[in-house]
């Protein structure tokens, strides 16, 4: 007997330590509201991305502080912003008072959902995701890395923008908080003395509704309940009034419609161009270079990823050949066996530091790709650094920029030089990633990172090693995956850092340093 | 025969091993106090079609999958009804299709605690029961988020089984089992996966597992030769499917129903040989979901002596 309760004891402590040691598993980013380092109470002057100035979307004044039209809806606030439900209190407190981090997380969050490749037909050919037939198969659209940095980069400029906006007729309409006009209206975030009217919150919640639903067309549902959510959350959180949240979507309705009016003459509609074209492309690196990139997988794509994104109109860069890098060293050549000689002595002795550096920035199929990677960072910067959503905004915006233009940059040498990669011209060749469906020469994650830590160490400077160190592991961890030789990763660090002087010096100028 | 039945312990501990989620004894027999086993195992299963989520696909890109397991183990009994088990697999992985770079090493180590608490004959007619607890725990820091190729699910896990067996006249058995594998977390290398939604962690939880099996044996040719089919569930009790031609991760609900068949040869009569044994084994996967359709061929040699 006794024997039988030592055993269900030391069972019950086995099934304990299985169980119970077990880490919390985030699904978001864990922050609280908190106070705004600085208000930036002159941000309403900073220069837009899409509008010559933040006056071109016209707000009229809201009534004044003590008419009956005002004191009725902080009536209405504040019975609203009372005895609130647990689900209701959960949610104000998930979106917070700078609700711009969960919108960027959302949108990563259906970057990973969709960022699947097309799988083959039974009879070997593949379908592509068309916008024309989004339920698909395949569902559209496929969120790689270059339609993520797009996705990105609207979302971000077109949130900025309709911030600067909301900025601008804050502080000319001057429109108290509905907590200092009536004190006795809850209000449960950090008390600050931005003006109320327009709702920057309601900005965000149609902007980044609008533009993702653009950009995941099979998400409207699951989109509209996140902005109705949020929406309710600015009442329910005591932060702003019916006219108030009207005037924030009014902004957020005309800047969502002047972003995707640039996104729909962009040129990406056309970047998945069809084999002809693709075939052409090809020809053509033969004819300048004689060597070219064939898909390797079975069976073979006709036709690798986005051949003319290079082509697609890129935001702060005049024409994506002044940032074109040189040639890569010919196969055959002693500086080409010199990197290749490394991928397979790297392949034979690969270290478990190598190995963890590889996964860790790996950002494949099925992940928010290096887009996303970086974006993550740059939010857990901007709440280290307590910004306010205008200047958390801004941070996305010039990031999401630069990465965007760094891909076409990248993809516009890919393509141009259509090089090889790795387990093309090392027959029998092994790796630890998948190969992507495109060209060797430049690495894409190694410009997009290159590209994003010079944004990040601009607007974060006591950051800037740091980064600029995560940009190095970034562009080495395609190295030691096999996928990339070494000439690829250190010129498209170079060909993104090239990129992000171009969008630094456009921010330097907008008026918020 | 009690020999044999000791020996057998040995073997059809290994056999259970085969299945890289399961290394769990399940038979009915125990060994004697001081009573030592050491065994080894090898197996090799081969799959090249695999459930996506409940679909059956297959992928070039993968080709042939091979996985092969060389299990030693040991056995120790500290009392009659009390024993003891170690054993430790060496996993290797390659596939024929496709670039990706197969793995290998040791993977888990196992340490099983087998306790008998009844066993009762009526003329005839002989009826036991057992109850099995095993822990396992990885041998290294292999990389578990590299599915297919992935040596283990990279998590402690925890098996808790109890085992009733019915035997006719010491010639034919019918054995049936239950466990519960409670599973814990595995550390990947990436900070960033989607289960159904966005996880900004490290940490993958593996999900729980039920596993029920059905056995049939028989001895024949003097109680040299044991044959046996058995019939095997192992179920996820929940988890996520792999996405449309995306890789599988260790929070995937994996299923497998199987049938299987094993025979084992014990020296006898050969005297420099008395304490060996000799075995094979095949099995099919029929059913699944989240893995891959194996078919599984088996061998190993035991040798068992007092301590």
């Amino acid at each position: 007997m006794k024997k039988i309760i030592a055993f269900s004891i030391s069972l019950a402590l086995i099934i304990g330590s299985v169980t119970s040691c077990e880490n919390e598993l985030p699904t978001y980013f864990n922050y609280s509201a908190y106070e705004f380092s600085d208000l930036d109470i002159d941000g309403g002057n900073w220069q837009p991305i899409l509008f010559p100035s933040s006056t071109d979307i016209v707000i009229d004044a809201p009534a004044a502080v003590n008419s009956a039209e005002y004191q009725a809806e902080l009536a209405e606030l504040k019975s609203s912003a009372q005895n609130l439900s647990g689900s209701q209190v959960e949610a104000v407190e998930y979106w917070t008072n700078n609700p711009l981090i969960r919108w960027n997380e959302i949108a990563l969050e259906l970057a990973a959902k969709y960022n699947l490749i097309p799988p083959p037909n039974p009879d070997g050919t593949y379908t592509l995701p068309s916008a024309a037939n989004p339920a698909g198969p395949p569902p559209f659209p496929f969120a790689h890395p270059p339609y993520t940095s797009r996705m990105l980069a609207y979302l971000s400029v077109a949130q900025f923008d309709g911030l600067i906006t909301a900025w601008h007729y804050k502080y000319e309409y001057d429109r108290p908080a509905p907590y200092e006009t009536d004190a006795s209206i809850p209000y449960a975030y950090k008390k600050n003395s931005l003006p109320s009217y327009p709702s920057d919150g309601a900005v965000i919640a149609i902007v980044s509704r609008d533009i993702l639903k653009a950009m995941f067309p099979l998400e409207h549902d699951y989109l509209n309940a996140r902005a109705e959510e949020h929406l309710n959350s600015l009442t329910w959180s005591g932060s702003n009034t019916t006219s108030d949240i009207e005037a924030g979507k009014a902004i957020g309705t005309a800047v969502k419609t002047a972003a995707l009016a640039r996104a729909s003459a962009d040129k990406m509609s056309s970047a998945q161009a069809p084999k002809p074209v693709s075939d052409a492309i090809k020809q053509s690196a033969i004819n300048r270079f004689g060597w070219w990139w064939d898909n390797q997988e079975s069976p073979v794509r006709p036709v690798g990823l986005t051949p003319l994104f290079g082509q697609v109109t890129m935001w702060n860069v005049p024409n994506v050949v002044d940032v074109r890098p040189g040639p890569p060293p010919a196969p055959g050549s002693a500086e080409f066996e010199k990197d290749a000689q490394e991928l397979k002595d790297i392949a034979k002795n690969l270290t478990k530091d190598q190995r963890k550096i590889a996964n860790w920035w790996s950002d494949g199929l099925g992940t928010y790709t290096p887009p996303g990677h970086w974006n993550r960072r740059a939010k857990e910067y901007i709440i280290k650094y307590e910004m306010n959503p205008l200047r958390a905004a801004r941070t996305f915006a010039y990031l999401n920029m630069a990465v965007m233009d760094a891909g076409i940059a990248c993809w516009d040498a890919k393509y141009y030089y259509h090089f090889p990669r790795p387990i093309q011209t090392m027959v029998g060749f092994k790796t630890i990633l998948g190969t992507p469906n495109f060209p060797s020469y430049t690495s894409g994650h190694s410009t997009f990172s290159g590209a994003a830590a010079e944004v990040l160490a601009y607007i974060f400077p006591s950051e800037a090693q740091v980064v600029r160190d995560w940009a190095i592991e970034a562009a080495e961890s395609r190295i030691y995956g096999g996928i990339h030789y070494r000439f690829d990763s250190e010129v498209g660090l170079e060909t993104g850092r090239a990129v992000a002087a171009y969008t630094i010096a456009r921010a330097e100028a907008d008026g918020a340093d | 025969m009690k020999k044999y039945l000791q020996l057998i312990l040995c073997m059809v501990i290994l056999f259970a091993g085969r299945l890289t989620y399961a290394q769990t004894p399940s038979d009915a027999i125990m060994m004697k106090k001081k009573e030592i086993c050491f065994a080894f195992m090898y197996d090799q299963g081969t799959w090249d079609e695999y459930w996506e989520g409940t679909n059956l696909i297959t992928n070039e890109n993968i080709g042939t999958f091979t996985r092969s397991t060389y299990m030693p183990m040991i056995a120790y009994g500290i009392t009659n009804n009390l024993n003891v088990l170690l054993s430790t697999p060496y996993v290797s992985t390659k596939s024929d299709g496709g670039q990706l770079a197969g793995a290998q090493g040791f993977q888990d180590v196992n340490v099983t605690v087998k306790y008998e608490a009844i066993k009762k004959d009526f003329g005839k007619h002989r009826v036991s029961a057992l109850g099995v607890a095993q822990f396992g725990t990885p041998m290294s820091n292999y990389l578990s988020d590299y599915m297919p190729y992935s040596l283990g699910l990279g998590t402690q896990e925890l098996t808790v089984r109890a085992i009733g067996q019915y035997e006719f006249n010491k010639l034919i058995y019918l054995r049936a089992s239950a466990a519960y594998v409670w599973r814990g977390q595995t550390e990947v290398e990436r900070p960033y996966y989607y289960n159904n939604g966005s996880y900004y962690t490290t940490y993958m939880d593996v999900p729980n597992a039920v596993n029920y099996q059905v056995i049939l044996g028989g001895w024949l040719f003097k109680h040299s030769l044991r044959m046996e089919a058995s019939y095997n569930i192992m179920n996820s009790v929940e988890g996520d499917d792999i996405r449309r031609w995306n890789m599988p991760q260790p929070t995937n609900k994996m299923e497998a129903t199987q049938v299987g068949f094993f025979a084992q040869y014990y020296f006898t009569s050969i005297k420099p040989l008395k304490g060996f044994s000799l075995m094979a084994s095949y099995s099919q996967v029929l059913e699944g979901r989240n893995m891959g359709k194996a078919t599984n061929f088996g061998g190993g040699i035991t040798y068992q002596f007092t301590f």
